[in-house]
């Protein structure tokens, strides 16, 4: 893939939270007082038992929420500040799949890959030219002009993690983006991910997947009972 | 560009929005024709009768001979001619009045001996229309029985119920227009509502307030657009048939006139008046709609 496009350059951590609580209305909040520094080109794995608020942390990260109380800076720039055109725009630079993929059902396999490049504009034919090769990459060549609703669910995943990746973000946020492929498409889509990751990108992926995590030379925070606590790495170099 | 992400070819509450424009604006189109009309008929009538006065120099009465009548009469005659404003005055003759008279009075020798007041018709130059009531005033300082009619109450009725008929125009317009706009409101909350999932991701994936409102926005214009021209289309005919109708009344009556061209103009606006509404209603109801999200 051409990773050639320019964009802004910044120096400081993609990440900064500070002391941030998320909840959802009157009940006390799921995750209370976490602060979090994620430099650029890292790769987390982000851990912890079901319903204990992973997806929660990264909404805060993609901006579907503001956190209860604390900072959330993405790009060195505080979200509570942020205009709504610049929150649009930080959203750009973040590519999220989603743990129930949230592809448009009315929109080809093709178009729901193009989507975050034809709202950042992108030339149509860098379109063409982009979202062929990554599907082709993730081994859905045969599917561009398919609905999402015939395909399998790890082919599903798959369009959801080339939906977040097309527009080569700053920032990935996977949400449990194998859970629904064997081993050996996971390993691939996990290398999609570190090849990004490589080339410049923060990455975090939120699994139950141990093995998966076991495999890999990445660093874990772990999330339970509303405390985030960074673990070392587990894996060897994969 | 006319690729849209929205399945808005699956949602009913955008057709109803092209039909009801369809209805507005064919109801536009005949509240603006009545309008014109009046306006135009005021115009032909007034140009018709501006500018022309009628004098009545009462006939003999008891204690005058008709001699003193005719004496009267050439008394206004000769004030008339002297006004500066006048073009010409001209005394009806007697035969002629009989003439107009006989449809009404039957012919034959009773309407001969009939007293009737001598008529003077006056017509007074272009550029002093406005002297009228000088010229009135002068007339009866000659002969104070006189009786000077230059149209203007009837003229002045007549443009007060072509005004009425403006304002009801008017305000029926404005009525249609908040009727598409209210609709347009709905119509955008149904989708709104119905579309909630893809313009939550569309959200997420970092599209601003203005390109998913673009897009409710774009499609409210078309259906605008298209509703009105259907409108137009339906009013085409009708007018045809309310114009053949007209011919068959007596002309007098109803006289023909042309309406002006910016009265077509102006029809031809409509579709386009009522899709730019429509656009503008759609886009301030996403944005407002969308400021609920974060
Ligand atoms: N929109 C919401 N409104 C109210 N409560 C919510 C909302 N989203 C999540 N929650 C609650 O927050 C808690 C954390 O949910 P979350 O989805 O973040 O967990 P998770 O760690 O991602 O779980 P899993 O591993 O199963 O995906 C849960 O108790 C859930 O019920
Ligand atoms: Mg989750």
């Amino acid at each position: 893939m051409a990773f050639n496009r320019k964009k802004k350059t910044f120096e400081g951590d993609t990440v900064q939270l500070e002391n941030v609580s998320v909840g959802y209305g009157e009940v006390p909040p799921i995750i209370s007082g976490v602060s979090l520094n994620l430099p650029q080109k890292s790769f987390h794995f982000l851990t912890g038992p079901s319903g204990t608020g992973k997806t929660s942390l990264l909404s805060l990260l993609y901006l579907a929420n503001l956190p209860m109380a604390g900072s959330v800076k993405l790009f060195g720039e505080d979200v509570m500040d942020a205009s709504r055109s610049r929150l649009a725009a930080l959203r750009r630079r973040v590519g999220v799949v989603f743990q129930d993929f949230r592809l448009l059902d009315h929109l080809s396999v093709f178009d729901n890959v193009a989507l975050p490049l034809r709202i950042a504009r992108v030339p149509e034919d860098v379109v063409m030219q982009d979202v062929k090769e990554l599907l082709n990459w993730v081994g859905l060549g045969e599917h561009m002009e398919n609905k999402p609703a015939v395909l399998s669910g790890g082919q599903k995943q798959r369009v959801a993690i080339a939906r977040a990746v097309v527009n080569r973000p700053k920032l990935i946020l996977a949400d449990e983006p194998t859970g629904n492929v064997d081993d050996k498409i996971a390993v691939r889509l996990m290398a999609l991910f570190i090849e990004l990751h490589k080339l410049g990108s923060s990455v975090i992926v939120a699994t139950h997947n141990e093995s998966l995590v076991a495999r890999f030379p990445f660093p874990r925070l772990h999330l339970e009972n509303g405390v985030l606590t960074p673990r070392p790495a587990a894996g060897q170099a994969g | 560009m006319a690729r849209s992400d929205l399945p808005f070819r699956k949602d009913n509450a955008g057709r109803f929005v092209q039909w009801l424009v369809m209805v507005l604006v064919f109801l536009s189109a005949i509240a603006a024709t009545v309008n014109a009309y009046t306006d135009a008929l005021l115009t032909h009538w007034s140009r018709s009768v501006v500018g022309t006065m009628t004098v009545q120099v009462p006939p003999a009465a008891e204690g005058r001979s008709s001699s003193d009548a005719a004496r009267d009469a050439e008394k206004v005659l000769a004030a008339l001619k002297l006004h500066p404003a006048v073009a010409s005055a001209k005394a009806i003759p007697r035969e002629k009045i009989v003439t107009l008279l006989e449809p009404w009075l039957g012919s034959g020798a009773a309407i001969t001996d009939l007293p009737l007041p001598a008529l003077i018709d006056v017509q007074l130059r272009p550029d002093s229309t406005n002297s009228a009531a000088s010229v009135a005033d002068l007339v009866v300082k000659a002969v104070p029985a006189a009786l000077v009619d230059d149209h203007r109450v009837w003229l002045s009725r007549m443009t007060d119920l072509a005004g009425g008929i403006g304002k009801i125009a008017l305000g029926l317009v404005g009525l249609i227009a908040a009727s598409l706009a209210f609709t347009v409101i709905f119509a955008t909350r149904a989708s709104l509502t119905e579309f909630m999932q893809t313009i939550e991701v569309l959200h997420l994936v970092g599209a601003r307030d203005d390109y998913i409102a673009g897009q409710f926005a774009r499609r409210a214009l078309t259906e605008g657009i298209v509703g009105g021209v259907l409108g137009l289309v339906l009013f085409a005919p009708t007018l045809a048939a309310v114009v053949w109708l007209a011919k068959q009344v007596q002309a007098g009556v109803l006289p023909q006139v042309e309406l002006p061209p910016l009265h077509w103009f102006v029809l031809a606006l409509l579709p386009f008046l009522a899709g730019l509404l429509a656009m503008f209603t759609a886009h301030f109801t996403v944005r407002r709609a969308l400021r609920a999200m974060v």
